[in-house]
């Protein structure tokens, strides 16, 4: 073995593409065909590029994120890699035997009990029986429904389902393991089993590939991160980067034109003109990392002496609760008169969620605009405490930065 | 191992190797088939025996004493259930396989594996019932004192035959019920339709005394036409069956190599399609 060859390939994607045909050629019918026979075929076909131009390589033993937003190809891409549909153009070679988990409990049937789907799961998955017998202990145990393995599963609680179906994923030996939103099940403890395990997988020098929109959970386990937008790869490094990167996607709709708002009170001989969230680099961002700094800047139609005026900018949760609340009037040192002001906010601690904002402006003790209930933005999760766990989003809308002595 | 996925590349044939390693997928469909079938009904497997006696009954009523065939030497009821047993399976798994891709869906969008085993399993899940019928024609057979023919030796062939001739038409129906759904209506036509145009109830020789030479060509053209023949032969002994037959047993290899051949074809988009 020579040195140079250690750093073996494990998927190397070239030139990839996957169309669909949206509308009359597929629609699976005796009739369209028929009628396809007589139309010229030329016919009108709704194309669609799922995927397009796609070329990457993972070497062994990578984690890799697959970061995008809905319907930027990500669940293609996995499809065809898990070779359940063809591409429609490109090559992929794949070194290792793959095993693919776009669902936890295929093939699990309801009339069955734990034990036998267990070994229907499992084969379906690709294991010989011979594996599930082997290993048939150890996923009974790593799912704690030892009590009801022979119950039908129909009668299993949903989490219990999940953790039956999980645990034989979980152990499935594959070189290649591709993996999609699986871990957005059970509860929190459970969540937390699937990660050590995946990082354990991760660690056991196999190469997974990991799509979801957790970025707590991407940012604690992968190596690297693909950034895929409109079905072409448009990042690809290291996965706080890429992150960061995703974070920033189609930050043109994060300005938020005040200006242009009908709904406002005040004599509005001034106005808001426009609000928008900075991130660290001071790009704009369309979602906030928690506990991340960030700056709210807010644009002024006129100058504003805030020695006579002040401006709030009240933060509500999605049910409309009032969770914070900037002002001017509460700080001691007031800038000079002039248009543009920014919200310096350390470590910014609402909760993920979406939210939303009020401004208000008031000179002299005139109300002179205020403007309800406009600038959604969303607060994501940030892998802050380096753990991959994200806060859950039922457990209150503050987050505490806080550590254990 | 290594897997190459070229969109350019495409096989005209199904891959046996990887169908054969994924045998144990296989096993465990059928398995769970058997498992499933009568699951939460009260009298379970006495349903695999009800269903052939009530057709055989009216089968026996209709053909044996109202239309009065003539079966020679074996009495209707058992030649008619000689019959029946080996249609029977093949309907069951014709409609069953025809219909499994489009039921696994929910499987086949979410993991790889060769599709062909889907529908293949059914030939399995389809013996059980077969061996239940065969044990109800033994007993009328030994009720009947009536003793197995010389021939004997060919039944094993002939139910083979039938395997093939269920799957054939069965992995046909699964792939044009993917591209066509029109199928799921045309399956029950078939079965209902099949039960007549096949010598089930009265013997060929009924057929061919009443219709001319080129329509009882068209007639061994159905698949099923000949096996069942043959398979009574090879109980009851009697004339042999007509050299017609192979034009059946054509009919079965022609369409077991065509089926495997087109659903290869849409295996790759299925699914897409489903």
């Amino acid at each position: 073995m020579f040195k140079g060859m250690k750093e073996e390939v494990a998927i190397r994607v070239s030139g990839l593409s996957k169309r669909y045909e949206i509308g009359k050629a597929k629609d699976g019918s005796l009739r369209g065909t028929l009628s396809s026979l007589f139309k010229s075929s030329a016919a009108q076909k709704d194309e669609f590029w799922a995927l397009k131009d796609v070329n990457f390589e993972v070497k062994k033993g990578e984690v890799i994120g697959i970061i995008g937003k809905n319907g930027a190809g990500k669940s293609t891409l996995l499809k065809i890699l898990s070779q359940i549909t063809k591409p429609t153009e490109g090559r992929i070679e794949i070194n290792g035997r793959v095993a693919s988990l776009l669902e936890v409990g295929t093939g699990f049937h309801p009339e069955l009990t734990g034990r036998e789907n267990v070994y229907l799961n499992g084969t379906i998955l690709g294991m010989t029986r011979k594996e599930v017998e082997s290993k048939f202990d150890e996923i009974v145990a790593f799912s704690g429904v030892e009590k009801f393995i022979d119950t039908p599963v129909k009668h299993y609680s949903s989490g219990m389902y999940v953790r039956l179906a999980f645990a034989v994923a979980a152990h499935l030996e594959p070189e290649i393991l591709i993996i999609d939103e699986v871990l957005a099940v059970g509860d929190a403890e459970f969540q937390k089993k699937c990660l050590g395990k995946m990082k354990d997988v991760a660690g056991e020098g196999r190469t997974v590939l990991f799509v979801s929109h957790n970025m707590a959970a991407l940012e604690g386990l992968c190596t690297k991160g693909f950034l895929l937008k409109g079905g072409h790869v448009i990042g690809e490094g290291a996965t706080k980067s890429v992150i960061d990167q995703y974070i920033n996607l189609g930050s043109e709709s994060f300005h938020l034109d005040l200006g242009s708002v009908i709904n406002r009170k005040g004599n509005q001989k001034k106005q808001f003109l426009s609000a928008e969230w900075h991130g660290e680099g001071a790009s704009t961002v369309n979602k906030i990392k928690s506990l991340r700094n960030i700056i709210l800047r807010v644009k002024m139609s006129d100058e504003v002496d805030l020695n006579m005026s002040r401006i709030d900018v009240g933060i509500n949760n999605s049910r409309g609760d009032r969770v914070a609340w900037l002002s001017t009037d509460m700080l001691k040192a007031k800038p000079e008169s002039k248009t543009l002001f920014d919200f310096e906010i350390d470590n910014f601690n609402l909760s993920p969620g979406v939210y939303n904002c009020n401004f208000f402006f008031q000179e002299k003790n005139e109300l002179v605009d205020w403007i309800q209930n406009q600038f959604q933005f969303e607060v994501i999760n940030s892998d802050y405490f380096g753990v991959g766990r994200s806060f859950p989003e039922n457990q209150g809308n503050i987050l505490f930065n806080y550590r254990l002595k | 191992m290594k897997t190459v996925i070229d969109a350019n590349k495409k096989s005209r044939f199904p891959d046996f190797k990887e169908l054969l390693r994924y045998k144990d997928l296989f096993r465990t469909l059928a398995w769970r088939d058997f498992r499933v079938r009568y699951a939460q009904t009260t009298i379970g497997f006495l349903w695999a025996l009800i269903q052939p006696l009530v057709t055989l009954i009216i089968l026996n009523l209709v053909f044996g004493r109202f239309a009065e065939v003539d079966t020679g030497e074996t009495p209707h009821i058992l030649f008619t259930i000689a019959g029946l047993s080996i249609w029977t399976y093949f309907s069951f798994v014709m409609t069953n396989s025809g219909s499994s891709i489009i039921q696994s869906q929910g499987m086949i969008k979410k993991i790889y594996f060769p599709r062909l085993v889907v529908p293949l399993s059914k030939a399995v899940v389809g013996l059980i019932d077969l061996g239940i019928t065969i044990v109800v024609l033994i007993t009328l057979m030994i009720y009947y004192g009536v003793m197995p023919s010389i021939n004997i030796w060919a039944a094993p062939l002939f139910i083979i035959m039938g395997m093939l001739s269920a799957l054939a038409v069965g992995i046909w129906l699964s792939a044009l019920t993917v591209r066509y759904r029109d199928f799921q209506h045309v399956v029950p036509f078939m079965v209902q339709l099949g039960l007549y145009i096949t010598p089930v109830a009265y013997p060929v020789s009924e057929a061919a005394d009443k219709l001319p030479h080129w329509v009882m060509t068209l007639y061994y053209l159905n698949p099923m036409a000949g096996i069942v023949d043959g398979f009574r032969w090879s109980l009851f002994g009697g004339s042999a069956p007509s050299s017609m037959m192979y034009l059946s047993f054509g009919m079965v290899v022609f369409l077991f190599i065509t089926g495997l051949l087109y659903f290869r074809k849409i295996e790759d988009d299925i699914a897409d399609y489903v």
